[in-house]
């Protein structure tokens, strides 16, 4: 078992999934509450990364992270061959699931309950406080968990932008693939195993939180005052 | 002073104009109408949760909404409005409590919970702070919605269909907490229904709306025994509603042409030739026994029919005639009365429509013109209203 890369992977996984959270958050909330021009083809170049081969993704992510980019000369961000890098690939392929899953938990809540709000008083940074994200939590929980286990398995991106430097920039996916290139089969199984748990026990708690149970009607309850 | 809160908008939707214009002050007007009259829109419209084209909503001397030509915009969130609103569907959040509902519009103030606790108690429902709103019946849900509205401290509380999916004794004991709580907090208290008992129940003064506008306001009695048009006739269900020509009219009364059929009516303004909205209450109309002589109240406007159907209401009976032409009439009657006639289908009927009960409700409306130009000539009226800047929010 290939341990600095197991706790790199859970580090870059733990950055990377709030990244996911608060991203995936803001832009959900802003194809749900606004319409612009252009709407459509930002939903589908977010949703991108889920059919881009990874080559592809890593390749844009060296553009933009390489010498010459605008993040590289004017904000002085030099994360290519570092452990960031691999969190940028993870938020990249985490965001589109988390898009999709709070985005439809946001366009659930009822609008007569945010109404209900204002008339009460409530602005509405409260309102999305106090109403509206506790009322799409599952599906933004469940957005977030996807998200995170589609990003802990990260492998074609990470590994042309990471270098793949045993013990720094070595990630679970990209051991298992050296492992089983040097024909290190026993240390490819420990990882293979730990990896397949990790995957099923996210898709399993995901699938827990999704469909959120329907509120029961009042209509069915006993009308005694 | 007494709190006034007066509306005076105009809004597109879709097919029909809502043209509100009135006045409410402290006391529970009802706003009745078929549905998709307006009623709710302008509720909605008053709460700040849609924004009218142009006019003016003003509570006292704050002025709620304002797009009027040579004056400033103005459009108060709907949380600086301090209205109570009341949604038919109770619209509690469902991850709070009872007691944290009530709360939730007291925000972070530090007696926020021993006053949500006062207001439950207020509305009996101290002992359910803990539930959770499935926990609750309807109209346990609909009291916490209540006590959550008047947490708020509202000068005014809208009540949107509120009580129309909850049962009838529930719903009785609901309008008599609203009267009480009207009456304590004098509170400007609209209340939307499309059902004529409730409306009775709880209102004090009655707005028919029809098509966006308001057909006829008024003291409820009022209404009933003056309804201003055929339209309110209609939306009342008042029956033996007759469109009919003014023949001659003088001092002692005047003589109607009811398509046909001449009635003895009481004296009007009318000239003859004008054409006029008239009804007959069905208690008013009386049968005329075949073997009696008549009484005096009964020698005008006798009409043969047949009858077509007949109904137990409670202590009365709802009897339907049809005239020989096929114009239906209604009549209602005590079922202790005409106990020796037979009044089954089929049976032949003479009726007595007496001259003092035909009630003339001013000329008929001539055809209104179609909506597109109303607006257009309002739209003039008001200035030239900037679509591109009509959303204000």
């Amino acid at each position: 078992m290939n341990w600095p890369a197991f706790w790199l992977s859970l580090q870059v996984n733990a950055i990377a999934s709030i990244m996911i959270l608060v991203a995936g958050l803001l832009i959900a909330l802003m194809l749900v509450r606004t319409r612009f021009r252009g709407k459509i083809l930002l939903e589908t170049v977010i949703m991108l990364p889920l059919v881009l081969p990874p080559s592809v993704i890593g390749y844009y992510l060296l553009l933009a992270f390489g010498r010459g980019s605008p993040l590289f000369e004017w904000f002085n961000i030099r994360i290519l061959f570092t452990w960031q890098a691999a969190v940028a690939a993870s938020v990249v392929v985490g965001i589109p699931l988390m898009v999709q899953s709070s985005r439809a938990a946001l366009a659930n809540v009822d609008p007569v309950l945010e109404n209900a709000a204002r008339t009460l008083g409530a602005s509405e940074l409260r309102i999305l406080w106090r109403v509206t994200l506790p009322l799409a939590r599952r599906g933004i929980l469940a957005g977030v968990i996807l998200g995170s286990a589609r990003a802990l398995g990260e492998f074609g991106a990470t590994l042309m932008i990471t270098g793949n430097i045993p013990g720094r920039t070595q990630t679970l996916p990209v051991a298992i693939y050296d492992a089983v290139q040097a024909q290190r089969y026993a240390d490819a199984h420990l990882m293979v195993l730990v990896m397949t748990g990790l995957a099923l026990a996210g898709l399993l708690l995901a699938r827990q939180l999704e469909p959120a149970p329907q509120y029961r009607r009042a209509d069915d309850a006993e009308s005694s005052v | 002073m007494t709190p006034q809160l007066t509306v005076d908008i105009i809004k597109r939707l879709g097919q029909t104009t809502l043209e509100m214009r009135f006045t409410a002050e402290a006391e529970i007007l009802v706003l009745f109408g078929p549905s998709g009259a307006g009623k709710t829109q302008t509720l909605q419209a008053i709460a700040g949760l849609s924004t009218p084209d142009s006019g003016q909503i003003r509570f006292d001397d704050a002025i709620f909404f304002q797009r009027m030509p040579g004056k400033p915009v103005v459009n108060l969130p709907a949380r600086k409005r301090r209205i109570g609103y009341v949604f038919q569907q109770y619209a509690l959040f469902p991850h709070m409590s009872a007691l944290e509902n009530v709360a939730f519009p007291l925000g972070r103030r530090r007696d926020a919970r021993d006053r949500a606790m006062e207001l439950l108690e207020r509305m009996h429902l101290a002992h359910l702070a803990q539930r959770m709103p499935h926990e609750l019946s309807g109209g346990q849900q609909q009291r916490i919605a209540i006590a959550r509205a008047l947490a708020a401290e509202p000068h005014i509380l809208l009540l949107d269909e509120s009580f129309s999916a909850l049962d009838r004794p529930v719903r009785e004991r609901l309008h008599e907490e609203i009267r009480m709580v009207q009456a304590e907090r004098r509170l400007v208290v609209l209340y939307v229904t499309h059902n004529l008992d409730d409306a009775f129940a709880v209102g004090h003064r009655l707005a028919v709306v029809r098509n966006g506008r308001i057909e006829q306001i008024g003291r409820i009695n009022d209404v009933f025994t003056r309804p201003a048009n055929r339209h309110v006739l209609d939306i009342l269900g008042i029956p033996n509603a007759m469109n009919a020509r003014v023949i001659e009219t003088g001092p002692s009364g005047s003589l109607l042409d009811w398509d046909g059929i001449f009635l003895e009516a009481p004296p009007i303004d009318t000239p003859p030739g004008a054409e006029i909205t008239a009804y007959i209450r069905p208690e008013d109309i009386r049968l005329v026994y075949p073997d009696r002589s008549l009484s005096r109240m009964v020698l005008h406007n006798h009409l043969e029919g047949i009858v077509v159907e007949r109904r137990l209401e409670r202590h009365m009976y709802r009897l339907r005639v049809a005239l020989p032409d096929g114009r239906p009439i209604e009549v209602i009657y005590p079922s202790s009365l005409y106990a020796t006639m037979n009044l089954t289908p089929g049976e032949r009927v003479r009726l007595a429509l007496r001259k003092e009960s035909i009630v003339v409700i001013a000329p008929r409306e001539r055809v209104s013109p179609p909506v597109g130009t109303i607006l257009s000539e309002r739209m003039h009226d008001a200035g030239a209203i900037d679509p591109a800047s009509s959303s204000l929010t």
